[in-house]
């Protein structure tokens, strides 16, 4: 079995994990990078797996991988990550089987996933987030559908709206639950460093032919795939008004999604702290914003895992994080104290315009109640609001109580596609604090992994060979 | 990479070598299994993080399409037609 001593192991390969790779590496610890990705780059980097870069975005990306290789980062592609333990010892599987690695230290670039609440139907194929839809363009070359529905809230879906229009498959329909413009244009008044962007990405919303504010989808429509699409008005206190609701036939494909999510399986797996915050994207793990140390020693995290902010804050908390595990292990070069005080500036700066603008872009208050008694909750397990609601109203409390009583989040995913909405479903039913009902904790396997390779890896682990 | 040929339920289909087979997939139709209860199910989170793409490769049930590059030959198995659902 393959394993791996290192200074330094880097999880993610986004811009986060391989700004961290990179800075830790030029200042002279060995370091090694894991990703689940086909290619390194993450969700904003993604690099065409058949032609290459093929975007300003993706070129970018490219020169990104290729400095962390420069610096003499090993990137191991397609592993993911299934175990981890005190100690530094991680363990991770790909095509050729387990590999596993001992780490002095650790930096969580784990990254974000699409923000998913439940309505009536969107289990249907067809329907999907629009990060899918975007990974469908840039790596399959595929369009979502010929008559696309985007919508959901944030600046993400105009991003996503550029990408399909990049394929020749810009969406016909683009809803947003927002209304507000004027506190964008002040946002950006204080930013001017970041209108050309606004500007680009608001002019791909433009090119949509039918693009509605105030608005959410409330239904899914379809025998064995999308085929039309509820909508209802929304107001800016999360009321969705079903009264005035309209049908909208023709709909193949419905791409929908409330921001993001950060994935902090990792994270909570080795104990780190977590704290809630919705316009971040809920539970995120805390990260000293001097050092991305995290509340465990030798764990730094930085990027999504660390609060949904964007790409700019990645790179900053990443090329942070790998600096001060490095120094962290005795490798510092002079002026890296002067490149650290830096980073943590323009981290504050970059990080209070994400998290601002993830402020103007919250999912509706009652988003997660769209969903209805019949309504599909944990889609893993196929367990309803309704028995969620029954199992809540029995007595039991909270994520991990609805959990036990129902099996919501007791699947395949863990529950990283429910979480959300369950945590909100218990909050909304039980009157406390959407904090208050906590998230799925993660169980090893983080990912599926065969059987025979676990058994490799823990007995190798078993055998004390390098503690 | 290049055109390659892989089986979706036996039928041959012409495919981009290296590209997700979730893509390809999706494009073949958007159902790409059925559910104990015999729902529909396709591509929804695209990243490997909701296993709802599930389909059997070469014989090993239950991979995630969105996760996995073509390769040439590749056998595909959907258990949308009567196959065993997952």
């Amino acid at each position: 079995m393959r394993r791996i001593e290192t200074d330094i192991l880097v999880v993610g390969g986004g811009p986060a994990g391989l700004s961290a790779a990179t800075s830790a590496a030029g200042a002279g610890a060995r370091v090694d990078l894991v990703d689940a990705g086909a290619a390194p780059g993450g969700q904003y980097w993604m690099q065409d797996p058949v032609a290459g870069a093929t975007t300003t975005q993706s070129a970018e990306g490219s020169a990104a991988i290729a400095a962390a290789r420069a610096a003499g980062v090993a990137i191991h592609s397609g592993a993911e990550v299934w175990a981890a333990f005190p100690g530094g010892e991680i363990m991770a599987h790909d095509a050729e089987g387990p590999v596993v690695f001992q780490a002095r230290s650790i930096v969580v670039a784990s990254g974000a996933q699409d923000r998913v609440y439940p309505f009536p139907g969107w289990t249907l194929p067809g329907v999907m987030t629009p990060g899918a839809g975007q990974r469908l363009a840039k790596l399959g070359k595929t369009a979502p559908g010929k008559r696309i529905a985007l919508a959901g809230n944030g600046p993400f879906l105009y991003a996503v709206a550029a990408t399909l229009a990049s394929i020749d498959a810009t969406p016909k329909l683009l809803l947003e639950s927002g209304k507000a413009r004027a506190p964008m244009l002040g946002l950006l008044a204080r930013h001017p460093a970041r209108i050309a962007e606004a500007v680009s990405l608001l002019a791909a919303a433009r090119a949509v032919p039918n693009w509605r504010r105030g608005h959410v989808v409330t239904e899914a429509l379809g025998e064995d795939r999308v085929e039309a699409i509820r909508i209802a008005p929304v107001d800016d206190a999360g009321t969705v008004d079903t009264a005035r609701s309209e049908r909208i036939d023709g709909i193949d494909a419905l791409l929908v999604g409330w921001g993001f999510r950060p994935m902090i399986e990792l994270t909570a797996l080795l104990r780190c702290r977590h704290a809630y915050d919705r316009a971040l994207g809920g539970w995120y793990c805390v990260a000293s914003p001097a050092t991305g140390l995290t509340s465990v020693e030798g764990v730094y995290a930085a990027g999504e895992v660390t609060g949904i902010a964007g790409s700019r804050p990645a790179r900053l908390s990443g090329a942070l994080a790998g600096l001060s595990a490095a120094a962290g292990l005795g490798f510092a070069s002079p002026g890296n104290e002067e490149r650290r005080k830096r980073l943590v500036r323009a981290l504050a700066s970059a990080r209070s315009f994400g998290h601002e603008l993830g402020r103007l872009a919250p999912p509706p208050a009652g988003i997660a109640d769209l969903a209805n008694d019949d309504t599909i909750v944990c889609r893993c397990e196929n367990v309803t609001r309704g028995e969620i609601a029954a199992a809540l109203a029995e007595g039991t409390r909270a994520v991990a109580g609805a959990k036990m009583w129902t099996r919501a989040g007791m699947g395949r995913c863990q529950g990283r596609v429910c979480g959300s909405a369950v945590a909100e479903i218990a909050a909304s039913l039980g009157g406390t604090e959407i904090a208050a009902a906590g998230f799925n904790p993660p169980r090893i396997p983080l990912r599926p992994v065969p059987l025979p390779a676990v058994l490799e890896a823990t007995r190798a682990a078993g055998t004390g060979e390098t503690h | 990479m290049s055109e390659v040929t892989i089986f979706v339920d036996g039928e041959p289909v012409p495919a981009e070598a290296g590209r997700p087979l979730g893509a390809l997939m999706h494009r073949l139709g958007p159902a790409m299994r059925r559910t104990e209860e015999g729902a529909p199910r396709g591509l929804f989170c695209g990243m490997g993080v909701c296993f709802d793409c599930l389909v059997t490769i070469d014989g090993v049930a239950d991979r995630r399409a969105c996760m996995t590059p073509i390769r040439d030959g590749m056998r595909v198995e959907t258990g949308l037609a009567g196959g065993t659902p997952s």
